[in-house]
């Protein structure tokens, strides 16, 4: 009743691991009373394991909000969130820092590497703080696929915006998690250096399996992924599989026009 | 108007973060203001005694001290014949006039033998009960001493030592040991700051004091209707002559708050000492509170500046944050000085001094030089971040917001830093290598400004180095947790070195006392071991003066080979060089002395002072008045005639024990000084016969049971005395610094608080990949340890070498030994790391609860 999309509830296969995480019937609210804001009404949403899903949707629709909660960093009000078979909603905050540690990797907008960490020290952060060796070879082709073998030493201050995020990803590929979550890791790159980082997010899907979700409110980025799910006043109103960037503006606009309309 | 209105939006946004420099503020003036009203309180309460308890004229004897002090060398007060109090009478003015006998040379002890004197170290007073005394006292039981068995007793004694009435009290003076029955109970109208008063009638008073009737202390004397206390005195002095000291109250109030005011002003000027160096470790509080805030403001005030504000207006923005700090830390700081002056008054309560909060003082200047002090301290810390503040460019509000990048210690600031610690060291060394004591100690405490300077500038480029170490060392087995504290240490150098500084002054003192005070320890050992030939020390301990009865009990131990006595004699001297040294005193001894403390000479043999008509002086005397062995000087006995004395010996001035003193024989003295006028023995140096010494240990000790005030010590005891008495001074000390030490720590707290605000972000994206509140909250504490463990080396490294060159000035008089309290050492040291961990407590708290999601929110 919330989702006009239908969602694909298992994969083809029938295999219990073709969905990384679930959504079910998830609410986040704030406030009470007069003041209640409900910034996620009733969300079912399944994310499909090794695929890249882009969420979309104008500023306030609750796509950051989302995510967030998918990832254990917010908790919600009501329904349930499955990552894997885990249930993380209701999960102390112990148990959820060690799940986003060992689990769930991380690229923001900005600010994404410790200032006082070189360039390696930061990709094999989470690895260390939970006291794990890195994969030593599999450490070596995910620095060489992000391009940075030359600047392992370099700290943060040292590096242009669009290397500080290809640190970043190469940070969230180095610990090999069931999830990657992006809030809008282009936001803050010039198109070029954007559509890098798009592409090796692209080809750690097709290449190294990775499964990933990613906020953005950019038509391009968006259309580097394998599906598109459009979120408006906290519901899934629509998605997009195998999008181009030309779709994706069309359909916004179209929200856009809708929004206007009603 | 604009300026003060940011000023005021921004102190009130940010009172969290100023808090503790609030708290800096308040404490250091706090407790500036506590002396002061302190100090005063205790002014008025003595003046309020003196003025109350003084007759309107006082007569007494000349050789009497000018406060009416009625102690002397003999073991008797000084004392004028009855016929002076007939004389006052017949003198013009006059209502009444009456005698008395007052004495402090006395132990009183009760049926059990127990000392009933004070334990703060106020006098205990036996006296005839007169009319004087009783205007300012109150009978609340019993009745007053009547006959030689009746003494009354002022009621705070009562107390403290559960006395009734009827109860046995025994007075020990060198007349004999005078038993007598509590008949009274008397309260003082006044406050009495602790001292004992036991009253007899008049007649037993004389006996038991001065062994004699007819005789008084001093004659009061009440001046009758419109005769004013100086036309009095006139009138007294007219009648009785010049042989007599004639004092109005005033005068005696005068001459006693004089005495106090030494005291007092020792007291206060130390405490204002400490006082200075929290302020001084303040300072470092203050100028990182208002660094880091300008650092984070850094964008904000860049539109301020886009927009037009002046370097002027935003550096004043800045001064006024700083005023309005210094303000509110200043006036809580004045109301709880008042707070801690009554809590020294209950502490003094609680060591046996009375000080009554109706005396209260708190002079208009208390709060003025409070608010005074804290707000031009605060202003002139904040003037440094001030001016980077005024410097911030408008560009500042296009950048990104971000934490601020790592700071870098400049090339001048190494170069100035070296260059003060470099001629701080040369003047510690130029004080080490001193040969004499005065120009050196100028040297030493160049030294010890300019290497602690030195230290503050360089701190920053040192923390760079030593934290890396301390990493290497600590926070290696911490793993990645200890690497981002190290790291997190090292990414301001300043804030680090300045923070670890303040810690550095409080603990740079206390390592450098701790050497000077073992050292002097050590040295005084070391002299006991070498000089000291006798077994055991009867120290006279309270009243001055060991009795003849009590000397014949030592003496009359058949374990002792020997028993030497020992007494001051007061003199002036006529020395070769034609002057006159005046107030010198001889140190008469038994000839045994020269095997019980062996001074070194630098010619001449000890012993032969102690020949008839010989003695000794001190190299530095005999230097300044080109007395030379065989030297005829003249000593004029205060209390007997004038004797030519030969100089046969001349004692190094490099001893701790009796420096400067001048040696004879007590029965050269004799010779010159009647016997009623004698001295008696200050101390009694007694020596075991051989192998008996545990035995004549007890048998002194039973022999002088009676006499509590006297102690027998034998070197072990004495030593360990010594080493207490310095162990104690030093204690004080310790919890006057205390004071530093707590802003210092406050410091380090400050400094990880707004660290924790400043790198919100920053802990919110480790915890969003992965790092427990646990690994947070070690990772604050790592670092706090870390910025107190490199403070206490840099402290205690400083304070030793502050000490070593002090203990090798000291070593020319006689401080021969250093050593350096390696224990004491160790503890500050470790202790210092608590600190840190303790320090961080709260932020590392606030850090864990930080919500993960505001502080990764992209604005």
């Amino acid at each position: 009743m919330t989702s006009a999309v239908t969602i694909p509830r298992h994969g083809g296969t029938g295999e219990r691991t073709a969905v990384a995480a679930r959504a079910r019937q998830v609410v986040k609210a704030y406030g009470a009373g007069e003041t209640r804001v409900v910034a996620l009404d009733h969300v079912d949403v399944d994310i499909a394991r090794g695929q890249f899903t882009a969420i979309m949707g104008p500023s306030g629709s609750g796509k950051s909000t989302l995510m967030h909660c998918l990832a254990g960093l917010d908790t919600v009000t009501g329904g349930q969130i499955f990552l894997d078979e885990t249930e993380i909603t209701g999960l102390k905050d112990k148990k959820l820092t060690q799940l986003r540690r060992d689990r769930i990797g991380f690229i923001f907008q900005a600010f994404n590497l410790l200032p006082t960490l070189n360039a390696i020290e930061n990709i094999t952060l989470p690895m260390d703080i939970a006291g794990r060796k890195p994969d030593g070879a599999w450490l070596e082709r995910v620095v060489e696929t992000v391009g940075l073998a030359g600047r392992l030493k370099h700290r943060p201050n040292q590096l242009s915006g669009g290397q500080q995020q290809r640190v970043a990803v190469a940070r969230a590929l180095a610990a090999r998690p069931e999830i990657i979550f992006g809030d809008e890791p282009t936001g803050n790159l010039d198109s070029r250096a954007g559509s890098e980082v798009l592409g090796f997010l692209r080809r750690s899907v097709d290449e190294l399996g990775q499964t990933i979700v990613m906020v953005t409110h950019d038509p391009v980025a968006a259309s580097y992924a394998d599906r598109v799910l459009y979120l408006a006043d906290g519901r899934i109103v629509d998605e997009m599989h195998q999008p181009t960037a030309d779709q994706v503006l069309d359909r916004m606009k179209d929200f856009d026009a809708r929004g206007r309309t009603s | 108007m604009t300026v003060l209105k940011t000023s005021l939006r921004n102190f009130f946004a940010h009172k969290g973060r100023m808090a503790l420099s609030a708290v800096a503020v308040l404490l250091s003036v706090a407790f500036v203001c506590g002396t002061l009203v302190f100090t005063d309180t205790m002014n008025t309460t003595f003046d309020n005694l003196f003025q109350a308890t003084s007759s309107d004229v006082t007569v007494s004897s000349k050789d009497s001290t000018d406060n009416g002090e009625t102690t002397s060398r003999t073991g008797k007060p000084p004392v004028l014949p009855a016929s002076v109090l007939g004389e006052v009478r017949k003198a013009e003015g006059v209502k009444s006039a009456e005698g008395t006998v007052f004495s402090t040379s006395v132990t009183v002890v009760d049926a059990k033998l127990d000392k009933l004197s004070p334990s703060s170290g106020a006098p205990t007073i036996v006296g005839g009960w007169n009319s004087n005394d009783a205007r300012t006292m109150k009978i609340t039981s019993g009745g007053a001493p009547k006959g030689p068995d009746q003494v009354m007793v002022d009621a705070d004694t009562v107390d403290k030592h559960h006395l009734k009435l009827g109860d046995e009290i025994s007075m020990i003076t060198v007349v004999g040991t005078h038993r007598a029955h509590v008949s009274g109970i008397a309260d003082f109208t006044v406050t009495n700051p602790g001292a004992a008063i036991f009253y007899l009638d008049t007649k037993t008073a004389q006996q038991t004091l001065v062994g004699q009737t007819g005789v008084y202390t001093n004659v009061n004397v009440t001046a009758a209707q419109g005769v004013t206390d100086d036309q009095l005195k006139k009138n007294v002095t007219a009648a009785v002559g010049h042989g007599y000291k004639v004092q109005t109250a005033k005068e005696v109030a005068d001459a006693n708050q004089k005495e106090l005011q030494s005291f007092l002003d020792v007291m206060k000027y130390a405490m204002l000492g400490f006082a200075g160096i929290a302020f001084l470790v303040g300072i470092f509080l203050i100028v990182n509170t208002f660094s880091m805030l300008v650092a984070q403001r850094t964008r904000e005030i860049g539109l301020m500046r886009a927009v037009g504000s002046s370097r002027r207006q935003v550096n004043q923005s800045v001064l006024i944050e700083a005023l309005l700090l210094g303000v509110v830390g200043s006036v809580l700081g004045v109301g709880a000085g008042v707070g801690i002056a009554v809590g020294l008054m209950k502490l003094m309560g609680n060591m046996g001094m009375h000080l009554s909060t109706d005396d209260l003082t708190v002079a208009w200047t208390t709060p003025v030089i409070g608010l005074v002090l804290g707000v031009v301290v605060t202003v002139l810390a904040a003037y440094l971040p001030a001016r980077r503040a005024g410097k911030i460019s408008p560009m500042a509000a296009l950048r990104d917001a971000g934490t601020p990048a790592d700071v870098k210690a400049g090339v001048v600031r190494a170069v100035i830093g070296l260059l003060l610690t470099g001629a701080g060291g040369a003047s510690l060394y130029v004080a080490a290598t001193a040969d004499a004591a005065k120009g050196g100690s100028a040297w030493l405490g160049l030294g010890v400004v300019l290497t602690l300077i030195g230290f503050v500038v360089i701190g920053p480029l040192l923390a760079g180095g030593m934290v890396r170490v301390l990493g290497a060392i600590m926070l290696r087995v911490f793993g990645p947790v200890g690497r981002m504290a190290e790291r997190n240490a090292l990414r301001n150098p300043r804030r680090t070195g300045a923070t670890g500084a303040a810690l550095m002054i409080g603990l740079a003192l206390v390592a450098c006392l701790s050497v000077v005070g073992s050292s002097m320890v050590a040295s005084a050992t070391d002299q006991l071991d070498k000089t000291v030939g006798t077994d055991f020390i009867i120290d006279s301990g309270r009243t001055g003066i060991i009795t003849p009865q009590a000397v014949k009990a030592v003496k009359s131990v058949p374990e002792l080979a020997r028993v030497t006595e020992y007494r001051l004699v007061d003199v002036s001297l006529t020395t070769p060089d034609g002057r006159v040294p005046d107030n010198k005193v001889i140190n008469a001894a038994d000839p045994t002395f020269a095997q019980d403390l062996r001074t070194k000479t630098v010619s001449g043999s000890l012993a032969d002072a102690y020949k008839p008509d010989s003695m000794s002086v001190s190299e530095g005397f005999a230097k300044d008045h080109g007395i030379k062995l065989g030297s005829a000087v003249t000593v004029n006995f205060k209390d007997g005639t004038t004797g030519k004395l030969t100089v046969r010996a001349i004692t190094s001035d490099e001893v701790v024990i009796d420096k400067g003193a001048m040696y004879a024989s007590i029965a050269t003295v004799a010779k010159y000084v009647p016997a009623a006028k004698m001295p008696k023995d200050l101390m009694v140096f007694a020596m075991a016969k051989d192998g008996q010494q545990d035995a004549a240990y007890k048998a002194l000790k039973s022999a002088l049971h009676k006499y509590p005030d006297y102690t027998v010590r034998d070197q072990t005891d004495y030593k360990k005395a010594l080493k207490d008495q310095i162990g104690q001074m030093l204690n004080m000390i310790y919890g006057l610094l205390a004071l530093a030490i707590i802003v210092a720590v406050l410091g380090v707290v400050n400094t990880l608080a707004l660290s924790v605000v400043e790198r919100t972000r920053e802990i919110g994206l480790m915890r969003a990949i992965g790092l427990s509140r646990r690994q947070l909250r070690r990772m604050i504490r790592l670092e706090s340890v870390v910025i107190a463990v490199f403070g206490a080396l840099l402290g205690l490294g400083l304070g030793i070498g502050w000490g070593a060159a002090a203990q090798k000035l000291l070593a020319l008089q006689g401080l021969k030994v250093l050593e350096i309290p390696w224990p004491t050492i160790t503890y500050v040291f470790i202790g210092s790391a608590f600190v840190g961990l303790f320090a961080a407590l709260v932020p590392a708290f606030r850090a864990g609860r930080m919500n993960v999601l505001n502080a990764i929110a992209t604005d």
